[in-house]
């Protein structure tokens, strides 16, 4: 168990940037009981605008300057996307039934998948992402590459300038209102169409953020990356308690941690030697999301909502 | 009224035309093809061609064309033009064995090359063993396909005697690697990692049996999903295991960030996998990829006159995509059925049999030429002879040979 | 939202009738002529006086234009064709066979690079097609006042000027609308004749449906569809559709019997099993569809990951069918497999369901999903090095051997009246027992007590329990239930493949089944009715299976397709009665009108 802070570190990483995609999920579920699937592809497109971005860089230009302007390519790329999105596929369906939205999210994350996959330059595999080159950091007993660095500090900024905006802003309080009770926050005079906009830009603008963390981080963006990243964020979203965007985050690092330490030690325990490791760790989260539901079904800070049918 | 019953008329004479002109159209269709002086055959293709692992289904698709193109400009078999059908299955079984079906109904069609994945193998090897009509996969490597689920134990037994392939078998590549890392890199502590893929799990348990068997010792298991790009757990126990190298059983889009990660992570020690990750975008992925090593089958190109030609001859005929890892394999592929072909004319007096497939199938047990990847024949499990395996390590981003030799088994 | 029957280019109403008729007549008269001059596009239109592929198509189309047209001057023996009269009928046929003739124009130019290798047939196919739709457009036709219409929406704008053209041609231009009809009453016919015309229409039915799957080559796919879309609203414009809907309703009985023994004619419609593999795909894809709309159409609830349930089924007969690489040896016969099958997808029903469906709203959505993955991991960690040696692994569960039920080896070929079956044909019909099965089960409980209970909980759980309804329990049973069929089309396929491997259950593909093409099968189809997920299935099956020539654009056609249905039909194709009335009539005009939203939000800003 002498590796538990590295695998405590790796975890809450990982967790961070599940995290930061779920609040996507959870401010457009928290509003419009939307689950907008194609948000792991919101995700995906951010990666490949910070990319383009970086590509049209000239050669040599120093990270320090890069880094920025991917992630505001990154963020305007997601955003546009996302806004589209709204507008042309999920405003129109707003009085449909329920699962149509959803069979257009689907058809929607399919068409950001394959736009990606068939007209981006050689984006049929794996596409190089920079980064952050140099030894990585060794802070005790913990090893921490360089380029989740830009991950570390991110996260809580974005977490503390969301908080300090749903609170105090007039637009995050018109927020909050419309996701208690739309009908009402529209007869106060709030622009619900506006809010519902706001929140989907935020979450793409969160997830784009996530993007680049994730390509410094592994090097790489492909066209399917949002996919699985958008199943956990999803789980993290639950997990957390939907609608609540510190549990999103905080479902985030319980999700990142749950993985990290069940591929660590959970082969350890004794008669459980063939159940741990990598292999199983997907379902170890699975089943923690499982109890959580069960002991508490609103999530981890949601709010006991009496019916959402 | 009166143009009312013009319409009326007209349209029954529309429709009288129409179906007295059927007739004509299939007795001169008929007069066409009975009129050619040579026999035109089709070689199925069946492979992804869409969807992420098209780049590998397209390589094998036009590497077939390429064989194909060549056969007929050569006139290697005279009297007999050959042309391709290539079906997409998406990688799943459930279209591949609904392509099959549709090659088996072509009467034209007298051999099949594919399928790239293990599991469409399976849902295809019964239909086309039915149908006599022979199947060479130029990238199965799962074992069992050919030889029996019991092959482990020592009962081999070949299920279906239409399924060759051209590709080596896990049963190859794992134990070779295994003796260069205790033999020649003198690494006793392994890390063994493999995706759960037939591919990656095959290869690290054939890996696993050889090196115990030699005396390294295995200080750690993990498994990956390949859908993963995110290994910071995994290399952290790595790390802690103190493994002086990692066997790494999967395809370099995981293979490559794996790599990096375990770098990342202050695991300083070098990455061995098979052929799927001996590729060039393994390096690019990779920045950190100095050291990291591969085997593949077949001598290094160099050493290769019948290789060289085949990379120019692709280059020359101007396809859009590359030919990827499995081109070569693929051209063979194709040319053994060919010469099956070209084998069953020369038996039969310079002219096709009535139903070739049978005899086809036959004839390809029995070929022996010089291919792109080294000597193409069979064994008696439909699996290649060809043996000769090549280590490389990447030096200063890009492979270099680092020994050849032959698998002794 | 008023109306008014005006047409958009004013004309006399008999110049433009006659017009609209004689210029059908001409396009299907151009289907006689060559279009092309090489046999090098698919179908060869090379000939003159021998219509082929495409050009069938226009001669169809052009066929049933002048046939409504004509129907409209009450001609005796084509009036029953357009019962509700009205002439937007007219129109979508003349707008569909013109649709087809561009298509082949365009593929022609496409496919041999250029419009140099059009035959002035082509040119006249496009020609008179166009003015069939010029006659019609001047005909007088339903549509929405110019004064009804609100501001408009620049917003497309976005999707470039192209974009805003077609928007504005569409709903400022043509603004067409639907003005519902009276039917009137239908003459009194024998009940044998009825029964005579029901099968009459299934005839036709499995005809056109062959037709769909038979198309060799992409470019007459994409035309069949096409045309097919066009004319199945130009027939429920015309009111021929409700008619019909009102026969097979009062002779339920007969209309049952004659689907399923059209569905049944099929694989004696085919020579090889080239076809017949597909079809015995898209019948096991369309009955877990099926099974699925018990969960999410009835009760309502949210399953995103039913494709696991037709993995344990097909796992599970996999590992008792006696395969050499199933670690159980055993063989049981197929009755005791399929139950083995279906009472194993059951039992993992009950286990998710029980602790989630106590849960309110969509957290069954997430631990479905999460059901969907873990099946597929679980499957490929049984391998014996990372878990107990069940499954092999990655490698399946492969060489299944062919069933064998009564002494009758479904691998082998049979000749039937002289037909001979090949093997995917005796599978197709083995499968069409249990999709009729499938039916039944869900036409017998969706009419009973516990089909209501359903329906009472999916529309609203808290007002349902107050009328004495368990929730908990009949959720689960739904669950259940739906669990169990899927298992039984499992235990099918898994026989039908030969193998089963963890990645034939996943939740995205390009191909179907998959959960995502499952539930968009349902949805897409109409939620809550029987034919509605099988017309779904069979549309989600062949598109991306027919439009291959696409290659790589094929994935971004579906999708777009997808958005673009949800947002012309939401209630899907087939809609439930109910849902129709919902969806189409703005009853409540609250939020859902975008332009009465404008003042309330200006008030407040």
């Amino acid at each position: 168990m002498h590796d538990l802070p590295q695998q405590l570190a790796n975890g809450l990483i990982l967790g961070a940037l599940y995290g930061l995609v779920a609040i996507g999920y959870t401010m457009v579920y928290g509003i419009v009981q939307l689950i907008n699937f194609a948000h792991g592809e919101i995700f995906m497109v951010g990666g490949f605008g910070a990319l383009t971005a970086y590509l049209a860089l000239p050669g040599g230009t120093t990270l320090w300057l890069a880094v920025p302007l991917m992630l505001i390519a990154g963020i305007l790329v997601s955003t546009l996307v996302a806004v589209g999105a709204e507008r042309f596929a999920y405003r129109p369906l707003r009085s449909a039934p329920r699962l149509a939205p959803l069979i257009t999210a689907i058809g929607l994350s399919i068409v950001l998948q394959q736009l990606v996959f068939s007209f981006y330059p050689d984006a049929k595999k794996a596409r190089v992402f920079p980064k952050i080159p140099g030894d990585p950091f060794e802070l005790a007993s913990v090893t921490i590459q360089r380029s989740d660095i830009f991950l570390i500090i991110a996260a809580p900024i974005c977490m503390l300038i969301l908080g300090w905006f749903v609170a105090r802003t007039r637009s995050g309080r018109a927020m909050q209102a419309t996701s208690q009770d739309p009908d009402t926050a529209k007869l106060m005079g709030i622009d619900t169409d506006r809010v519902i906009v706001m929140a989907f830009a935020i979450g793409a603008a969160f997830a784009a953020v996530a993007a680049v963390a994730y390509g410094l981080r592994t090097g790489q963006v492909d066209f399917r990356m949002g996919f699985i990243l958008g199943l956990k964020a999803f789980t993290a979203a639950v997990l957390g308690g939907i609608g609540n965007i510190y549990g999103a985050m905080l479902g985030g690092l319980a999700l990142g941690l749950a993985e990290g330490l069940a591929t660590a030690y959970i082969q350890h325990i004794p008669g459980m030697h063939l159940f741990g490791g990598g292999a199983w760790k997907d379902v170890w989260a699975f089943v923690l999301l499982i109890v959580v539901l069960l002991v508490r079904p609103q999530g981890l800070l949601g709010e006991r909502v009496a019916d959402r049918a | 009224m009166r143009h009312r019953s013009a319409l009326v008329v007209s349209i029954a004479v529309i429709g009288a035309l129409s179906l007295s002109a059927c007739g004509s159209r299939d007795e001169k269709k008929a007069g066409d093809t009975a009129g050619g002086a040579s026999t035109t055959v089709t070689i199925g293709v069946d492979a992804p061609l869409t969807g992420d692992l098209s780049a590998l289904g397209l390589g094998i698709k036009n590497s077939v064309d390429l064989a194909v193109k060549q056969a007929n400009e050569k006139n290697e078999v005279p009297g007999v033009k050959f042309q391709i059908k290539a079906l997409d299955d998406t990688a799943k079984p459930a279209p591949g064995q609904q392509n099959a079906t549709q090659l088996v109904a072509d009467n034209s069609v007298i051999g099949v090359v594919g399928p790239l994945n293990s599991s469409v193998a399976q849902s295809m090897q019964q239909i086309f063993n039915d149908a006599n009509l022979v199947q060479i996969s130029p990238a199965n490597t799962g074992v069992a396909l050919s030889q029996g689920e019991k092959w482990a134990t020592g009962t081999k037994a070949r299920p279906f005697k239409s399924y060759f392939r051209t590709a080596t078998t896990d049963a190859v590549q794992g134990p070779f690697a295994a003796q260069y890392l205790f033999k020649d890199a003198k690494k006793t502590k392994v890390f063994l990692i493999d995706d759960q893929k037939t591919y990656g799990a095959g290869l690290a348990a054939t890996f696993k049996g050889e090196y115990t068997k030699l005396g390294g010792t295995i200080v750690g298991e993990e498994h990956v999903n390949p859908d993963d790009r995110d290994f910071s757990a995994i290399a952290t126990k790595v790390k802690t295991s103190g493994a002086d190298a990692v066997y790494y059983g999967g395809e370099y889009p995981a293979a490559g960030p794996l790599s990096l990660q375990l770098k990342d992570a202050g695991a300083n020690i070098p990455l061995m996998g098979g052929d799927g990750i001996q590729s060039g975008d393994f390096i690019k992925l990779n920045p950190k990829s100095q050291g990291d090593l591969a085997t593949a089958v077949g001598l290094p190109v160099e050493q290769l006159p019948t290789a060289a030609k085949f990379i120019a001859d692709y280059a020359a005929a101007g396809y859009k995509d590359k030919y990827e890892t499995y081109g070569g394999y693929s051209y063979d592929s194709a040319w053994a059925i060919i010469q099956g072909v070209k084998a069953v004319v020369a038996a039969n007096g310079g002219k096709l049999p009535e139903k070739p497939r049978e005899k086809v199938v036959e004839a390809v047990q029995k070929i022996s030429f010089d291919g792109v990847t080294g000597k193409v024949s069979f064994d008696e499990f439909g699996d290649t002879t060809n043996k000769q395996l090549t280590v490389y390590a990447v030096k200063d981003a890009a492979w270099a040979v680092e020994k050849s030799g032959t698998f002794a088994g | 939202m008023t109306t008014e029957i005006t047409p958009v280019i004013p004309v006399p109403e008999r110049a433009a009738r006659v017009f609209t008729a004689l210029a059908a007549v001409a396009t299907a008269g151009t289907a006689l002529t060559a279009w092309t001059w090489t046999a090098d596009f698919p179908g060869d239109l090379t000939f003159y006086g021998s219509p082929a592929g495409l050009q069938w198509l226009t001669l169809t189309g052009g066929l049933i234009t002048a046939v409504l047209t004509l129907a409209r001057y009450g001609i005796p023996g084509l009036r029953w064709t357009s019962p509700a009269g009205g002439n937007n009928g007219i129109l979508l046929a003349a707008l569909g066979t013109a649709a087809v003739s561009w298509f082949a124009i365009i593929a022609i130019a496409v496919d041999l690079g250029g419009l140099a290798n059009l035959e002035p047939g082509g040119w006249l196919a496009g020609l008179t097609s166009l003015l069939a739709v010029t006659g019609a457009l001047g005909l007088p036709l339903d549509r929405r006042t110019a004064d009804s219409l609100g501001k408009p929406n620049y917003w497309w704008l976005l999707a470039g000027v192209v974009g805003y053209a077609v928007h504005h041609l569409i709903t400022r231009t043509l603004r067409l609308a639907k003005i519902e009809r009276k039917l009137p009453p239908a003459r009194e016919l024998p009940s044998w004749a009825e029964v005579l015309l029901i099968i009459a229409a299934f005839a036709v039915g499995l005809f056109a449906i062959t037709f769909g799957i038979d198309t060799e080559y992409g470019e007459l796919f994409t035309g069949y569809l096409i045309l097919a879309g066009f004319t199945v609203a130009a027939l429920a414009k015309t009111g021929l559709l409700q008619r019909l809907r009102a026969l097979t309703v009062k002779h339920r009985p007969v209309a049952t019997g004659a689907a399923f023994s059209a569905a049944a004619a099929f694989p004696f419609t085919q020579t090889s099993d080239q076809y017949t593999s597909v079809a015995a795909n898209i019948l096991i894809f369309a009955t877990v569809a099926l099974g699925l709309n018990i969960v999410v159409g009835l009760a309502g609830l949210l399953d995103l990951g039913y494709v696991a349930f037709l993995g344990v089924g097909a796992y599970a007969a996999a590992l008792v069918s006696g395969s050499p690489a199933s670690p159980i040896h055993v063989a049981f016969p197929f009755w005791a497999a399929a139950l083995t099958g279906a009472a194993a997808a059951m039992v993992f029903g009950v286990l998710i369901g029980a602790p989630t469906l106590r849960l309110r709203g969509d957290y069954l959505a997430i631990v479905t999903l999460g059901f969907g993955e873990i099946f597929r991991i679980t499957m490929n960690n049984l391998n014996g090095t990372t878990g107990p040696n069940v499954t092999n692994g990655s490698n399946g569960i492969p060489r299944i051997p062919d069933l064998q039920i009564l002494g009758f080896d479904l691998g082998k070929k049979h000749l039937v009246g002289g037909i001979e079956l090949g093997r995917f044909s005796n599978y197709y019909l083995l499968m069409l027992i249990i999709t009729a099965v499938v039916v039944l089960v869900f036409a017998r409980v969706g009419n009973s007590r516990i089909g209501r209970a359903w329906v009472a909980i999916r529309e609203d759980e808290t007002a349902a329990e107050a009328m004495g309804i368990n929730g908990f329990r009949l959720k689960l049973l739904a669950f259940a239930l739906g669990a169990c069929l899927a298992g039984l089309a499992g235990t099918v396929q898994a026989h039908v493949s030969y193998t089963v491997t963890p990645d034939q259950y996943t939740f995205a593909e390009a191909l179907p089944p998959n959960s995502a093409f499952l539930l968009a099968a349902v949805i897409l189809g109409g939620m809550g009715t029987i034919s509605g997920p099988l017309v779904g299935a069979t549309l989600l099956f062949l598109i991306p299976k027919k439009l291959e020539f696409l290659s790589n654009y094929q994935l971004l056609a579906f999708g777009i397709a997808l958005i673009i249905l949800m947002r012309i039909r939401p209630e899907g194709l087939i809609a439930n009665r109910r849902n129709q009335l919902e969806f189409h009539e703005p009853v409540i005009p609250a939020q859902s009108a975008p332009e009465d939203a404008v003042p309330l939000t200006k008030a407040g800003a």
